[in-house]
């Protein structure tokens, strides 16, 4: 095992794997991934693969508007075909507050040059036959949105960034740093340790954890939420399907399978991710209501996986004010791998010319916290 | 009953028998079974059974499920559901999905019972996908439940005592069996279950297998080649075969996904078929209010599951009532560990005792002549010689006389480690190849020296599978030197884990056709998985999702195994230290409907 290196990454999730990445395709590859399972078990492997420009603030459009330029050069870029697919997001809006919201935001995202649309009842519903629409008011169709096989791109990234001299070291625990005068010194692992001056937290769920190991008390917790996949079917659903006020998202993938989750409201804070009876009682009942022809489909397998929330439902990505080159991107509340490639990138370019050059993420500091915030809104 | 005191999940006579001893003192049961009708494999058996008097040996199968069931019936508070599946184990309760009405009931049983049994191992070869090919449990669940026939001429591929079961009944439904193959050099099975099928005129080809599927639509032939030692296909003795279906009978392996969904440990044990739960004396996983028996618990027979069974009943009155019948549990142990003392059981027993469980120790004289555990760590020879014969080599090749065989020549050998200097001269003389070299090492793998005779003679570095007494394979192993001698008995040392080390007694390379499927659902073939483990996949999660190997309908029954053995040979990492990867419910496919539609189960 590699026992030095310039930088060394905690969490291979598709956040560690894009930042390693990215450090490596600027020039510094003496940098070490550590993962303590394999690459892709955390959130990332368990999540929906949705990726999305339509978001409230103005800042997560940017930053989700250079993701999807980067996700769609991903296989000529990085050199894997990721399943990458613009089939759209689809937002419906069933209450006034949420119509009036729709238009709000719908504005802005054009201002910022998304070719988001929004859609009447009608039109909606010419588009989607197959989908029960009762009681929507509009919706808010962005056909630029899409989703990718989030398994593939932390692969992808995490092999190239191995190609060009990266060490990954899966099934290897990072258990504490030592810091000597507000300096890191050491991550000392299960399998040995490695002298380090900076290191970046993108430990996911466990970013809280990660924090406390330099001392921090980072504002992240982290939640259940649970997804299943169902049977394949022949393919008829372009978009990712949200609805806010009924709580749910369905996607089908490039192998005809349907994806589907929830939040749940009575979840506390916890590492927990046993999949319950309840979820899945609960979406039984609902998702043939909106999508009649699933009655008969059958679901195959049903798991949990974490979300790591911020007080205001959006990412972190910083660098510590008191320990000195402890970089974080977490928080990312439940959009984190739609994110992943603009902020590895970003992340990446602070640690090399130190700032961030391609995006702005100033807004996203840990800082905001004490200054006050608004809470992204657009959020299942 | 919404809260059933047990559910007992599976209504074979192990999961009948747990069901019966709780019953007996007055709890609320549930037994929940998949089959149409109760009796697990007992209901397709229609031979006599061989086992203890007391439970029920020399009866036939379908009566021993008879008797339990009227037994069971006595008690009115039992509910026995047929066509029911359990979907998986959550924290907040147990779904079972009613086929007959297709819906779904979730219960909130106090203690859970995991009879599940075994479902059967897969075998690669080219075309196993198409139509006639069955595995074994499925030629006799339409044989002996259904009346319908397989076919006209049948295949058999293996002779464990199931290869050659099934092959006997098909033969008296007048089924042709054109031959029986069999890759090692000996029938698998008991003795009088070969010499019955042998009495038919029903060819046992050892050292043989199957190539190749042949038909387009469905099997109208097989090629089949003769294996080297090596297992290896001796080129020109390949030869088609006119069969309209093949048979596969290599073997059963635990259905543990439910236990390991309630978060109980599996481990890997080879002797017992596969992933086991791991479990005490008591058939309690390491969850409380799990319990594990029967073939779930480690493949062995009808009578073990029995009695298993009842221990995990009489406990779960126990952790209920606060008490049971304490006597009787005791007595039951005894049988149990009584019934496993013999010689054909001594594969199950070194089984248990990878989870701890003592078993009666096997009646040969190792202790004194070995005392090996004084001398761990050093590279020394352990002689497997317990019989009295007549024979010495051993004393007199040894330079430093360590050895020592004594006046009567009859005598066994007994060994002074202190005076040995692991030298591995005596294991290349031994006639009888008895003799084996043996290190621990600090890393958690022992070194084990085996005496090698055939040809090739492996390379330093090749990977190999290591195999056990009866030639099972138990993992895969690379070799870490050779040492060749004169006489060419050559001694071949690997480096396998430290549990294993005890068991392994020989090796063989097989040979795996690279264009066969190993995912059906998927279908992904062998030379896809090496591939992908080429690029640097090498963790079966990351291979999983990779490839989605083991994404289909079927959860991962067949082809997780399969896919770690490629993966383990490929890197040279035991099986037993790979990750098996995540088990995630449902353990079937359910729909939409029958979760949203409720039923609770009240026919018997
Ligand atoms: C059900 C579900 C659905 C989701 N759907 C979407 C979606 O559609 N679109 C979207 O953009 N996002 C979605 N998300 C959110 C997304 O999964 C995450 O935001 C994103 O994957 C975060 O990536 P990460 O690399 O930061 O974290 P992770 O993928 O969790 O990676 C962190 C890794 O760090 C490792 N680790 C932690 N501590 C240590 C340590 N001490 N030493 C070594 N390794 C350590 C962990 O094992 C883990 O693999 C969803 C999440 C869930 C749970
Ligand atoms: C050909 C053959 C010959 C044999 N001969 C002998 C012999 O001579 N002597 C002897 O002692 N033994 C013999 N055996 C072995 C013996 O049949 C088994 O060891 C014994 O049946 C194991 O009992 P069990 O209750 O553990 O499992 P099983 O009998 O396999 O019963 C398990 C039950 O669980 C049900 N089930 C599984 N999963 C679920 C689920 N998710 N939900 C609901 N139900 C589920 C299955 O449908 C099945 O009915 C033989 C076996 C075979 C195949
Ligand atoms: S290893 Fe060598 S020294 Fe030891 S007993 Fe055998 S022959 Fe004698
Ligand atoms: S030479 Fe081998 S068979 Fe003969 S006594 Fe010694 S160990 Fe036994």
């Amino acid at each position: 095992m590699k026992n030095k290196a310039c930088v060394t990454i905690i969490g291979g999730g598709v956040v560690g794997s894009a930042t390693a990445y990215y450090l490596a395709k600027n020039g510094l590859t003496d940098v070490v991934l550590l993962e303590r399972d394999y690459l892709s078990s955390g959130s990332t492997g368990r999540c929906g693969g949705g990726i999305r420009q339509q978001w409230s603030e103005r800042m997560n459009v940017r930053l989700a508007m250079r993701s999807v330029e980067h996700f769609k050069n991903f296989e000529r870029e990085v050199g894997l075909n990721i399943e990458y697919f613009q089939g759209g997001y689809l937002l419906l809006a069933y209450t006034e507050e949420e119509e009036a919201l729709f238009k709000k935001n719908v504005a802005m995202q054009q201002e910022e040059g998304l070719d988001v649309v929004l859609l009447s009842r009608e039109e909606t519903v010419r588009k989607f036959p197959f989908m029960n629409l009762e009681g929507l008011k509009l919706s808010a169709y962005c056909p630029s949105d899409g989703h990718a096989n989030p398994h593939l791109t932390t692969f992808g990234y995490a092999r190239a960034a191995e190609k060009m001299g990266v060490n990954v070291l899966t099934h290897t625990d990072a258990k504490r740093v030592l810091v000597e005068n507000g300096k890191i010194r050491t991550v000392v692992t299960d399998r040995g340790e490695i002298e380090t001056g900076i290191v970046v937290n993108a430990a996911g769920g466990y970013s809280h954890q990660a924090g406390e190991m330099v001392g921090l008390n980072l504002p992240t917790e982290s939640y259940r939420h649970q997804i299943f996949v169902t049977e394949p079917l022949e393919h008829i659903l372009d978009p990712l399907v949200i609805s806010f006020v009924n709580n749910f998202y369905i996607r089908q993938t490039g192998s005809g399978n349907f994806i589907m989750g929830q939040g749940d409201r009575d979840e506390l804070p916890g590492l927990e991710i046993t999949p319950t009876w309840k979820f899945l009682k609960e979406m039984s009942d609902k998702m043939p209501r909106f999508f009649p022809f699933l009655k008969d489909v059958r679901i195959l397998r049903h798991w949990a996986g974490l979300y790591n929330m911020s007080p205001d439902a959006q990412p972190i990505i910083d660098r510590s004010n008191e320990i000195e080159d402890f970089y974080f991107a977490i928080g990312f509340s439940g959009h984190g791998f739609m994110l992943a490639p603009a902020v590895g990138e970003a992340l990446a370019e602070w640690i090399v010319f130190g700032e961030p050059r391609s995006v702005d993420i100033s807004n996203l500091s840990l800082q905001r916290f004490e200054r006050g915030f608004t809470r992204e809104k657009n959020v299942v | 009953m919404n809260n059933p005191d047990l559910l007992v999940l599976g209504g074979g006579p192990a999961g009948l028998c747990g069901a019966i001893e709780a019953a007996r003192e007055g709890l609320r049961v549930l037994v929940v079974d998949e089959g149409i009708s109760p009796g697990g494999q007992l209901v397709k058996q229609t031979h006599k059974f061989f086992g203890n008097e007391n439970f029920y040996a020399s009866t036939r199968g379908m009566e021993i499920a008879g008797k339990l069931l009227k037994e069971l019936s006595l008690y009115p508070q039992v509910i026995l559901a047929c066509e029911s599946s359990v979907l998986a184990v959550y924290p907040d309760g147990v779904p079972v999905l009613d086929r007959r009405s297709d819906s779904t009931y979730l219960y909130n049983p106090t203690r859970l019972l995991v009879a599940t049994g075994a479902s059967e191992k897969f075998l690669q070869f080219d075309n196993n996908d198409l139509p006639g090919v069955y595995g074994a449990g499925a030629v006799q669940t339409l044989m002996n439940q259904f009346g319908i026939l397989p076919g006209k001429s049948v295949l058999m591929i293996g002779s464990g005592n199931i290869g050659l079961i099934v092959s006997y009944q098909l033969d008296q439904a007048g089924v042709e069996v054109k031959a029986i193959l069999e890759a090692s050099s000996r029938i698998g099975g008991y003795r009088v279950h070969a010499d019955k099928v042998k009495r038919l005129g029903i060819p046992v080809l050892l050292n043989h297998t199957i190539l190749k599927a042949i038909g387009e639509k469905s099997v109208n032939g097989a090629l089949i080649t003769a294996l080297d030692e090596r297992w290896r296909p001796v080129p020109g003795t390949e030869r088609e075969m006119v069969i309209d279906t093949v048979c596969i009978a290599v073997g059963l392996t635990p259905s543990a996904e439910l236990v390991a969904q309630a978060g109980g440990q599996l481990k890997y044990i080879p002797e017992l078929g596969g992933y086991v739960p791991l479990h005490d004396s008591d058939m309690r996983t390491t969850i409380d209010r799990v319990f594990v028996a029967g073939d779930v618990s480690g493949i062995e027979e009808a009578t073990t599951a029995m009695i298993e069974g009842r221990i995990a009943g009489l406990n779960i009155v126990k952790d209920i009532k606060g008490k049971c019948n304490e006597t009787r549990l005791e007595e039951l142990k005894e049988t149990l560990s009584a019934f496993r003392s013999g010689p054909t059981s001594s594969k199950i027993r070194s089984g248990l005792e990878k989870m701890d469980l003592v078993t009666q120790p096997a009646r040969y004289v190792e202790g004194e002549v070995n005392r090996s555990g004084e001398f761990r760590g050093k590279l020394r020879p352990i002689i497997e010689c317990f019989e009295a014969i007549p024979c010495n080599p051993c004393e007199t090749s040894c330079p430093v006389g360590a050895i020592t065989v004594g006046e009567n020549i009859n005598d066994v050998p007994v060994i002074d480690y202190s005076r040995c200097t692991g030298c591995g001269v005596c294991a290349t003389k031994c006639p009888g190849l008895a003799i084996f070299m043996y290190q621990e090492r600090e890393d958690g793998m022992a070194l084990v020296g085996i005496p090698y005779e055939f040809l090739p003679v492996p390379e330093k570095g090749q990977s190999v599978y290591a195999t056990g007494r009866s030639g099972e394979v138990l993992c895969t192993a690379r070799v870490d030197r050779v040492t060749r001698s004169a006489n060419k008995t050559n001694i071949v040392y690997l480096t396998v884990p430290e549990e294993l080390g005890r068991d392994v007694r020989h090796i063989h390379v097989t040979n795996r056709e690279e264009s066969s499927l190993i995912c059906r659902c998927e279908e992904i073939t062998v030379e896809q998985v090496k591939k992908a483990i080429r690029e640097g996949y090498v963790d079966f999660e990351e291979l999983r999702r990779y490839l989605r190997v083991s994404m289909g309908p079927c959860g991962g029954r067949t082809c997780r195994l399969n896919t770690l053995m490629i993966l383990s040979g490929e890197t040279g990492v035991p099986v037993e230290k790979l990750s098996p990867g995540t088990l995630r419910p449902p353990a079937i496919p359910v729909s939409f409907g029958a979760i949203e539609r409720n039923a609770k189960v009240t026919h018997e």
